[in-house]
């Protein structure tokens, strides 16, 4: 009996330890501000380790930061919002995520039930979009999707007017919570507020999004499309490279003040920025934190910005087309209605320029090194001569 | 009339061929401190000044302006402070061409209105002869001819260059001037203008490096640099190696003499005693 008494005594301890550990865990848990994992979720995807190798050899990581993604911009979800079904343990009724699903927070301006249904709704109708005519469009498995773009990201301090984002965020949000007393969401809607107060991506990471595709030849190609390389000749990139603040990257022109990134449409639609009868109102860009060209007359705005690619070379006949080439010929039937005579016209006039140019510095610089050559060789001789 | 002094030089001159002109290549020792030398004024106060600010121009035009080329990671480089030199690259690009087209104008000036404009004009135009002077001095170089030509004031070298100057300058200009009002051009019009602007950036700068830099300084007997920017002068010795056209018709020309021989317009113009020059001369306004 004593000796089972004693193995009580431990197995009590061992409780009373376990507990301990888990009421502390508990605490450090309710300290920082994370929506319960009521789903259980983070049982397993606590662990930095969990992943695994998917059927393409590509890596998965399922490990959650549960600190972090609180502070990310989904925070508030849980993970059943939008990783339906999962009922199963090992998950084998997988969906891919539907970002148009209706999520169980309340959109504040309507009370409806949240989506990004809006934004795939101008999304699919979009040049980027598969479309909703009867004939979808070739090759959909080239088209972005969501996270093609987007990823989840974390809330960031504010580094606004007053560049002290801590200081700034604590006068603001003393001033919120005396009226909104729940911290925790006077926090989130805050941090929401002034993320959308700013843009997410430098221009230059803009650029290196959208080249992701559009400088893939073979891709564009697939679709009648030049790539866009020749964008790197203007000077629009030139204030990009030197990491100007509001320097015009690719949304500045396609989704200016007034249009959003998830509606660009082509040069030929009429609600298009780039068309020719929206161009003024583009380049002057009147209304946005850069007003760019404001005295902008229709005769600058009418010219094509990004300078001539593969589409003039064609139509110029300096670039040979292989016809056998379904792709080639596509791009040849775009460039036939995309580039007008006037452009090709234009693009010949400049590598006439060029080649002048090169002709001229060639010969000139040429000439010159040579009778600087000889005349220092005869320098020289006459000076050993003479001393 | 010519003095006696005069006569006896030029006689002396005539008779002279170029072998006997001294082909001295390391000149101003201290020895010419204290001989005295006749100095000849190749630029005058204005010319130096308006050369001093062109130049300038030109560095900070230059720098600024191929900046713009530089490969991305270079710029990235830069850090935080990109955006602030990027700023202050297009400032300084149009303040230093707003101050290369006012000397450029200045300079237009210079040519109708002043005398020395004048005459400067009246030599630097370009004649059948500078062809023939090329032609001869490159044989010259290369050995087919043992004396090189007597060039004149502005040898075909400088009338060559000159003319790409005013060329260059007034193209650079024009299409910089396009280039800072784009929002009023159309497009076809600000690519010829951007094409140009940076071909002719390309072309000026290593005409400039190739042509210019090397007469004024990696010629041997320039070195270390020719001084003529600062001083305006030129010595006797170098006259007559360079210009021994130039140097004749001086020499021959008591009004010319007055105009080009260094201290020759003052009360000392009568004896032929070479004057000393002092260091103070050189800053002194002709």
């Amino acid at each position: 009996m004593r000796f089972n008494s004693l193995i009580f005594a431990k197995h009590c301890g061992l409780a009373a330890l376990s507990l301990l550990v888990i009421l502390c865990a508990g605490m450090a848990f309710a300290q920082s501000d994370v929506i319960p994992d009521t789903e259980n979720c983070l049982l397993c995807h606590r662990y930095p380790s969990m992943g695994r190798f998917d059927q393409n050899g590509i890596k998965r990581i399922f490990y959650i930061n549960e600190t972090k993604f609180a502070n990310s911009v989904h925070g508030k979800l849980r993970c059943k919002s939008c990783h339906v079904g999962l009922d199963e343990i090992p998950h084998t009724d997988i969906k891919k995520v539907d970002c148009s699903t209706n999520c169980h927070i309340k959109e504040p301006s309507t009370g409806k039930e949240f989506s990004h249904v809006n934004m795939i709704d101008k999304y699919q109708a979009s040049v980027h979009g598969t479309g909703k005519t009867a004939t979808p469009k070739p090759f959909p498995e080239d088209l972005p999707t969501c996270k093609d773009c987007h990823s989840n990201p974390m809330y960031t301090p504010f580094k606004g007017m007053w560049g002290k984002s801590e200081a700034l965020s604590n006068e603001t949000l003393s001033r919120c919570i005396g009226c909104h007393t729940a911290e925790q969401w006077a926090q989130k809607f805050y941090s929401h507020f002034t993320q959308r107060m700013r843009r997410r991506r430098s221009p230059a990471e803009i650029i290196t999004l959208c080249t992701r595709c559009h400088e893939d030849s073979e891709k564009m190609a697939r679709h009648g499309l030049e790539t866009v390389d020749t964008y790197k000749d203007t000077f629009h990139w030139t204030q990009v490279k030197f990491g100007v603040e509001n320097a015009p990257d690719c949304i500045s022109c396609h989704a200016p003040v007034g249009y959003t990134t998830h509606d660009i449409r082509p040069r030929t639609d009429a609600i298009s920025p780039i068309n020719p009868a929206n161009r003024i109102n583009t380049c002057s860009n009147q209304g946005g934190l850069q007003s760019c060209h404001p005295g902008a007359t229709d005769q600058f705005a009418s010219g094509r910005v990004h300078a001539y690619g593969l589409k003039a070379q064609m139509m110029a006949g300096t670039e040979s087309v292989d016809n056998e080439n379904r792709d080639m010929s596509l791009v040849r039937k775009r460039a036939e209605s995309d580039v007008s005579a006037q452009d090709a016209f234009h693009y010949q006039i400049l590598e006439y320029i060029r080649l002048f140019y090169k002709v001229l510095i060639g010969g000139t610089i040429g000439f010159m090194c040579l009778h600087q050559f000889v005349a220092y060789r005869s320098g020289r001789k006459k000076h050993a001569k003479t001393g | 009339m010519l003095k006696r002094a005069d006569k006896d030089l030029f006689l002396k001159d005539n008779k002279m061929s170029n072998k006997d002109l001294n082909p001295k290549f390391s000149t101003r020792n201290s020895a010419d401190e204290e001989t005295g030398k006749r100095y000849f004024i190749r630029l005058n106060l204005s010319e130096r000044l308006q050369h001093f600010i062109l130049f300038a121009c030109f560095i900070v035009l230059a720098v600024t302006g191929f900046m713009v080329m530089i490969p991305e990671a270079l710029a990235q480089a830069l850090g935080g402070a990109s955006e602030t030199v990027f700023f202050y690259r297009g400032l300084l690009h149009r303040i230093a061409g707003i101050i290369l087209i006012s000397v450029g104008i200045f300079h237009f000036m210079y040519l109708l209105f002043t005398r020395a404009g004048r005459r400067w004009l009246v030599d630097m135009l370009p004649r059948p002869r500078d062809l023939k002077d090329m032609i001869f001095n490159i044989f010259y170089y290369i050995g087919f001819k043992k004396e090189p030509p007597e060039f004149d004031r502005f040898s075909y070298k400088q009338k060559f260059e000159y003319g790409a100057l005013i060329a260059g300058s007034t193209i650079m200009s024009a299409t910089g001037l396009l280039l800072w009002t784009e929002y009023k051009w159309s497009k076809f019009i600000l690519d010829i203008a951007k094409l140009v602007h940076g071909m002719e950036a390309i072309l000026a700068c290593l005409a400039i490096i190739i042509w210019h830099l090397f007469e004024v300084y990696l010629l041997p007997h320039k070195s270390p640099i020719s001084k003529t920017w600062i001083t305006g002068l030129i010595d006797e010795d170098e006259m007559k190696e360079e210009f021994a056209g130039h140097y004749k018709k001086i020499m021959a020309d008591p009004a010319l003499r007055q105009v080009y021989v260094h201290g020759e317009n003052e009360s000392d113009q009568t004896t032929d005693t070479p004057r000393q020059v002092k260091i103070s001369d050189l800053s002194r306004i002709h």
